[in-house]
Order: C-alpha cells, then sequence, then structure tokens
C-alpha cells in the first residue's frame, strides 16, 4: 500500500456512510483512507447527534456568545475528528423525494454501512432487502451494540456501556479488589470500528471475485468479547472466571505501573525474563536482588511481587516518568511513561510516525488530526480533507454523482428536501 | 472461492496476541494459517489460564481461543532461517510481528522476502514500526497502553492507572493488522504485486483514543474518572451486579425517568441538561438508591425493552445466553488435550457460520508441512 503512486486498495469504491456517533463514523473514516470516496448522509433533524454534543466556545475562548446550533454542527471536535475526508450530503430522509435521492446513491456506491436501531430503519424502510433492489451486489453493514438478532437487537448501547455488557468489564479491575473496572473511554468503538472493516474488506474480496454482495451483522458486544476470549474458553474448560490481575501479567514478573516522582506521573514496566530483571536489578541498585536465588526465576518473583513492587516504586519516586522510562529502556527492560493526551501529541515517536497532522477547516480553523493509521513512517500520508460542513457537498452529490440538473436541485433545495441548515427541536 | 481466503496460504511468525490475533482473522477467513513456533512453543501456550490450574502448553485458554484453526510448525528462526524462506516461499502472505532489527540480520528483511517471493503480502505489526526513535525500545501490552494514552485515563483517579484485562493494546493491533493485511491481498489481486505493512501498535493505540481531539483543539484534558463520568452517564451497583445508565440526552432522560418514575425526577433542579449536571451529586444518589433494588435480570429485560440500561454480564452469562445462541458466537471444539472446549467465532455474521477448527498441538504440521517443502526446496 503506497499512497504516493494513488492507488490504494479501494480507490474507485464509493461508500455511503449512515452512521453516527463514534463506531461507524471512524469505520467511514478508514474506508476513506484506504481509497474509498465517502458520503456521509445525515438528515437536517436526524443529524449525528456528536455534532451537537458541546459547545466548542465555551472551552475555545473564541467569543462570549453561545453558538448557534448550526455553528456548533461544524466545529465540534469529536465530529471533527472522525469525520475527516468525507462528503456531507444533509437529506430529509422521510420525505419520498429524499429517500428516493438516498437510494439512487445506493445504486451508483459499493458499500453502506449504518448503525442505526432495528426500529428507526424499518420506519424509513431502509434496510438491507431496500437497497438490494435496486444494487443487488451491494456490501452492507450495520454495526450494533448487540447484532441485528433476537432478543438482544433492541437494545441501545453506546462504546462505553457496551463494555459492562462483553465481560470484559467483570475481568478488569485492580488487584485483589471485586470492584470491575471499565477502560477509560468508548472502548467498544475503535475495536468496533476495525473489526467492521477486516469484515467489509474481506466482503469486498468476495464481490470482486465472485460478484455477490454481502450483509454484515457486527456487534460491537462481540468484538469486545472476542478480544477477551481466553477468559470464555476458561471458563468452558474450568467453570471459572479469573480473579482480577491488576497491572500484573500471567507470564511476566515483574510487572506494574509505578508512581514517579511529580504529581500523578507513572511509568509501566514490564520484566520479561531472568535477563531482564538481573538488567533491572543492577540499573535499581539492588545487587541483593540480582544475588537473592529466590527471586532468580519469574514464580518466584510473582511469590513476592509486593516486596519488589515497593523496592522499585522507591526508585521510580526519585525520578519523573520520562527519565524512569529512558534509564530503564537502556538497561533493556521494557517501559513506557503513562501519558497524557498532550504528551503524546508532543511524543517524539509518534511524530517520526507523521501520526498528527494540523489541517485548516473552514468553520473551526486550524485543528490538530490524526492522519491514516496504515500509511505512517517518514511519508506518512497526509490527511487531503477536513471533515464536511453540515450539508457542504450536497450540491457535489446531487450534480455530479446523481446527474440532476440545476433545476431539478432548485426545487429539491426550495422544497427543503436537500438542505445544508440544521434542525433542533425546541431551539 | 468458498470463505473470503480460502485461496491463500498465510506463514505467521508471531510472538505476542497482535501477530496471533490477526492470524487467526486469517483463519477464521479460510485461510490456511501456518504458525510458526519456537522448540517450546508459543508465549501463548505458556500464558493460561490451563485446564484444570495445571500447566500444559497444550491446553493454555489465551492458545486455544487465538491460535484456534491454523496449522503449528516448530522452527528456531535464527538458526534456520533458510526453512523459513522455504516456507514463506509457499505462501501468499507473511505476517510477524517481530521487529525489523531482530529479522533483518538472520536474512527475513521486507527486502529479503520480496527479492525470494516478489508477490508476497508482508505485515509487520511490532510496537512502535521501522522507523522512529522508539525503533530500538523494548515494550509489552502494558509499556504501549502508557505511551499510547490509554493506560493513563484507565482506572480510579486515587489510585495508580489500570491496564485493562488480557492484552488490548495488542488485540487493537491485530485487528488493524488484519484488516491492513486483506487490504493488501485486495492491491496484489489488483495488480499482482507484493506489498508491505509496517504497522506500529503505538500508532493504533495512540489513534483508538477518544477525547483526544478535544484535549489538543480545546484543552479539554481528560483524566482517569474511575466507573462514572456524571450522574446520566455512568455505572451503579445493582441488587447483584452492576449496570450502565445512559440518560445524558434529552430522549433518554425521559425515557429514564419514565421507568424509574420517582417524584424528584420531575423537580425543577433536574429539568434540563445543565441543570442535572449542576445537581450531579444529587441525582447520583437518587439513582445509586434506586438501582440498589434492582437485579440485573430486571434491569436486563428492560433494557431489552429500549429503557437505556446495560447490565454487567460475566463470561458464563454470556455463552449461556439466547442472544449469542442464535448468533452462533460460542462455538464448541474437540480439542486433543483440552477435550471439548469453546472458543468464541469471530465477531461478525455475514453468511453461514462455519466450523471452526481447534488449536493446533505444538509442531503437529512439522512433516506434513514443513519436511515437504524444505525437501521439495533441496
Amino acid at each position: 500500500m503506497d499512497w504516493r503512486t494513488g492507488n490504494l486498495p479501494l480507490t474507485g469504491m464509493r461508500v455511503v456512510d449512515w452512521s453516527v456517533y463514534w463506531a461507524g463514523p471512524y469505520l467511514g473514516m478508514m474506508l476513506h483512507d484506504l481509497g474509498a470516496e465517502v458520503i456521509k448522509v445525515e438528515s437536517p433533524s436526524n443529524f449525528d447527534p456528536m455534532r451537537a454534543v458541546i459547545d466548542v466556545n465555551r472551552y475555545a475562548g473564541k467569543n462570549e456568545r453561545p453558538m448557534t446550533p448550526q455553528e456548533r454542527a461544524n466545529t465540534n471536535q469529536h465530529f471533527n475528528e472522525w469525520n475527516r475526508g468525507k462528503l456531507s450530503f444533509v437529506v430529509e430522509l422521510t420525505d419520498p423525494r429524499g429517500r428516493d435521492l438516498l437510494l439512487k446513491l445506493a445504486e451508483k456506491s459499493d458499500i453502506f454501512i449504518e448503525n442505526r436501531r432495528p426500529a428507526a430503519k424499518e420506519k424509513l424502510r431502509i434496510g438491507y432487502e431496500d437497497l438490494t433492489a435496486v444494487r443487488p451486489e451491494i456490501i452492507y453493514l450495520s454495526l450494533s451494540g448487540f447484532g441485528q438478532t433476537r432478543p438482544e437487537r433492541d437494545a441501545m448501547a453506546l462504546g462505553a456501556p457496551v463494555e459492562l455488557a462483553s465481560g470484559l468489564f467483570t475481568l478488569n479491575g485492580y488487584l485483589d479488589d471485586m470492584t470491575p473496572a471499565k477502560t477509560g473511554f468508548s472502548y467498544g468503538d475503535p475495536v468496533a470500528a476495525t473489526a467492521a472493516l477486516g469484515a467489509l474488506l474481506l466482503a469486498v474480496r468476495r464481490q470482486r471475485k465472485t460478484g455477490v454482495g454481502s450483509f454484515i451483522d457486527l456487534s460491537m458486544r462481540d468484538a469486545l468479547s472476542f478480544g477477551a476470549g481466553a477468559a470464555f474458553t476458561d471458563w468452558s474448560m474450568n467453570r471459572s472466571d479469573p480473579s482480577h490481575r491488576g497491572n500484573r501479567h500471567p507470564t511476566f514478573a515483574p510487572q506494574g505501573v509505578y508512581r514517579c516522582h511529580d504529581d500523578d506521573q507513572w511509568t509501566a514496566i514490564s520484566v520479561r525474563s531472568d535477563e531482564e530483571w538481573r538488567a533491572l536489578c543492577g540499573l535499581v541498585g539492588r545487587e541483593d536482588w540480582r544475588a537473592d536465588a529466590g527471586l532468580s526465576n519469574v514464580e518466584a518473583r510473582r511469590e513476592r511481587h509486593d516486596e519488589i513492587d515497593a523496592g522499585i516504586e522507591a526508585w521510580t519516586l526519585q525520578r519523573n516518568q520520562r527519565e524512569a522510562e529512558a534509564l530503564l529502556q537502556e538497561a533493556g527492560v521494557p517501559a513506557g511513561a503513562a501519558l497524557d493526551f498532550r504528551q503524546i501529541w508532543h511524543d517524539p515517536q509518534l511524530n517520526a510516525r507523521g501520526a498528527w497532522q494540523e489541517v485548516e477547516h473552514p468553520a473551526f480553523g486550524v485543528e490538530v488530526r490524526s492522519t491514516s493509521q496504515w500509511s505512517r513512517g517518514p511519508q506518512a500520508q497526509p490527511i487531503d480533507m477536513p471533515a464536511p460542513c453540515f450539508g457542504e457537498h450536497n450540491e457535489h452529490v446531487l450534480r455530479e454523482i446523481l446527474r440532476l440538473d440545476q433545476d431539478e436541485v432548485r426545487a429539491l433545495v426550495e422544497a427543503g428536501v436537500v438542505t445544508d441548515q440544521i434542525r433542533i427541536a425546541g431551539e | 472461492l468458498s470463505n473470503e481466503l480460502s485461496d491463500l496460504r498465510v506463514i505467521e511468525l508471531s510472538r505476542t496476541a497482535a501477530g496471533a490475533f490477526a492470524g487467526r482473522l486469517c483463519a477464521d477467513a479460510g485461510a490456511e494459517v501456518v504458525l510458526v513456533e519456537p522448540k517450546d512453543g508459543h508465549p501463548l501456550r505458556h500464558e493460561g489460564p490451563f485446564l484444570r490450574d495445571e500447566r500444559n502448553i497444550e491446553t493454555s485458554a489465551a492458545h486455544l481461543h487465538i491460535n484456534a484453526g491454523k496449522r503449528s510448525v516448530t522452527l528456531d528462526v535464527e538458526r534456520d532461517a533458510e526453512n523459513l524462506l522455504a516456507l514463506v516461499g509457499r505462501a501468499d502472505i507473511f505476517l510477524t510481528d517481530i521487529p525489523a532489527r531482530a529479522l533483518d540480520p538472520i536474512g527475513l528483511s521486507r527486502r529479503a522476502l520480496h527479492e525470494r517471493i516478489p508477490s508476497l503480502v508482508i505485515t509487520r505489526v511490532t510496537p512502535f514500526g521501522d522507523t522512529g526513535p522508539y525503533r530500538r525500545y523494548e515494550a509489552t501490552n502494558i509499556t504501549l497502553l502508557a505511551l499510547g494514552g490509554q493506560l493513563r485515563i484507565t482506572g480510579d483517579p486515587d489510585k495508580s492507572p489500570l491496564s485493562n484485562w488480557g492484552a488490548q493494546a495488542e488485540y487493537q493491533g491485530g485487528l488493524s493488522a488484519f484488516a491492513g493485511t486483506v487490504a493488501n491481498v485486495l492491491l496484489r489481486d489488483a495488480t499482482g504485486e507484493g506489498q508491505y505493512l509496517d504497522l506500529s501498535i503505538l500508532d493504533v493505540v495512540a489513534t483508538n483514543l477518544e477525547h483526544r481531539s478535544p484535549a489538543l483543539n480545546l484543552g479539554l484534558v481528560a483524566n482517569r474518572a474511575g466507573l462514572s463520568v456524571s450522574a446520566t452517564y455512568g455505572v451503579y451497583p445493582c441488587a447483584d451486579g452492576w449496570v450502565y445508565i445512559t440518560a445524558f440526552a434529552p430522549a433518554l432522560w425521559e425515557r429514564l425517568k419514565a421507568v424509574v418514575s420517582l417524584p424528584e425526577l420531575e423537580e425543577k433542579r433536574f429539568s434540563s441538561q445543565a441543570s442535572r449536571l449542576e445537581h450531579n451529586d444529587e441525582l447520583q444518589a437518587i439513582l445509586t438508591a434506586w438501582a440498589a433494588t434492582k437485579s440485573s435480570e430486571e434491569l436486563h429485560t428492560l433494557a431489552l425493552e429500549g429503557y437505556p440500561f446495560t447490565v454487567a454480564r460475566t463470561p458464563e452469562a454470556l455463552l449461556t445466553s439466547d442472544q449469542w445462541r442464535n448468533r452462533g458466537v460460542p462455538q464448541q471444539v474437540e480439542h486433543r488435550a483440552a477435550g471439548s472446549v469453546t472458543v468464541l467465532a469471530r465477531p461478525w455474521l455475514d453468511r453461514e457460520r462455519w466450523q471452526l477448527r481447534p488449536a493446533p498441538a505444538l509442531g503437529e504440521a512439522n512433516e506434513e508441512v514443513l519436511d515437504v517443502v524444505v525437501e521439495v526446496a533441496r
């Protein structure tokens, strides 16, 4: 894959992205990164709620007055992060003319992705059967919390809560503490989005080889459970749920997250082998540990893990997190500072890989965005386009893709079937 | 083409869950995946948990799950790179999670591989990728979660950052490596040319991070918040478990009020999103008392009716659930050493599920695959 040749895996393919929040939009963006043209479809009053969740002005200190809904829709920093590179088409799908436009667009597309609730799809009559009627070989992916099957298909789930339903939540937790723990963000979303990308690319290969389309039913919960699959196999063998591991590892010892000198600074350390153990002993000045035959193998170290943790922390507490990390790495011991968002942005490795790029967004101004994760390195793939403003590409979609003439476009706009104005009930 | 990749052979040289998860998904798509293991077995074989808690490299649950559907050959890569090359010579995809600095000196560099097999699809999913100042850093799952920003925001604010269970950085890397591999297969199908993917797990972890954009562009820097973001978006203990309440949006709040049906919730202090945040602690106290009276089963039933609850489920509850039975998620496989065990199917449904094969015994394909290939190569 080399973006410089312009030959990406999905070049020439068109995607209709009728998804909201994070997982679906992130999937759509990754399809764009792999070369597809992605058209984000929203409706004037049924838009991606991510557009409305925060008022940027309250935080950016740009001016005193609250933003209008329209301004909010075009500046949201969650939305703009996960929708870059897409075209925005805003069409009233409850209007038969609007639905007809969506079907016409599907007819000219290869992939359709959505994460709407079953009742909403049925009401609008936008489902796999509706689309195959006009485009039999389309690849249609439904991304949802629990899947399109009964009995759980109507339960709602966002990427954070779904972790509870996946089993992962009950497995997470501090050592010797019965309280479960949740990953500190909507972990279900990126995991499901990336799993869905793999599923879609497989379906593209099938479509190219056989001409047959697919209906893919991807469950966000199942994607999280799959990543913790060993716990399920364990239960089937032993009828026991594993106890909380905290930051420890089944075969590496010691392993932990150790407090460093400055406030709320931490470094994660893993010792995978006896060799790394001896290097650690030398570094932290514990020749007694190195000489101690009772610590020379991993089983023994696991027995005395608490004692070792205290000794390591006595050393890390005298250093800041990056200093501890660098010294450990120099000694050949795996270590990493627990970085915050700003530190990640400044991180030399991520910057050398071209992970971040500033882009100019017409409504927000200069924004830091992440680049395609498949084309990183000295010549990372540059970002071609920021996230679209609401309805920014209506005209392009109607004229260039659907081939309507100027009068037809004008009639649709005048009737409010296609618009670039957001409508929020009660505002 | 019975399955998406059933015309392809994969050589997987993995030492962590990152390469192993990518290989597992290739196997699920019908590819023949040959796992190249060290003589003492893949690290996942040593990880457990084991059948009856008895150490046995054939019954480690991590291995049974992540290596399901693969073949196994044993080979000392450092001393026997020539035989590995012979194996790769008959393959379409070479998948590894070993960094370039270890593979280049033994004749397994990208260049050497492509010189030998120009049409090879090479995927290297490594902690930091081929370039950048950390390319000589050592890493494990937890140090990658740390450097990628996911560790710091997980756990209780008054305790240390907490790693989530398993090998989640490697799982994220594995999912991206799988997608990137299939993407490169599509390119090879079109052009006949070999492809190379240099994927960094750190890149994936840092990219998959929510709240990064508001932090960098608005200065909204979040730290770990434990179980609760706010009264209307967080975890509550219920009578016999845990439930997530999702009611931050107006329509969801109305649904919540309808089912909780307490007069306090109609009071002015809770009448808007802003006022609910202002009176967050009071609202949290009311909902905590309410949730404590409800069982997981009751709340789960309400969730199925569309109320904004998500109930904590254990592996046991999921494995015995109607939803998973109807989706064919738990697959029973007959394993020679472990007996009849459950392995989870890949997390999406398209056509018919097909029967998963169990994880291989160590070196079970040495004769059938390795010896034949080596003989032919000579």
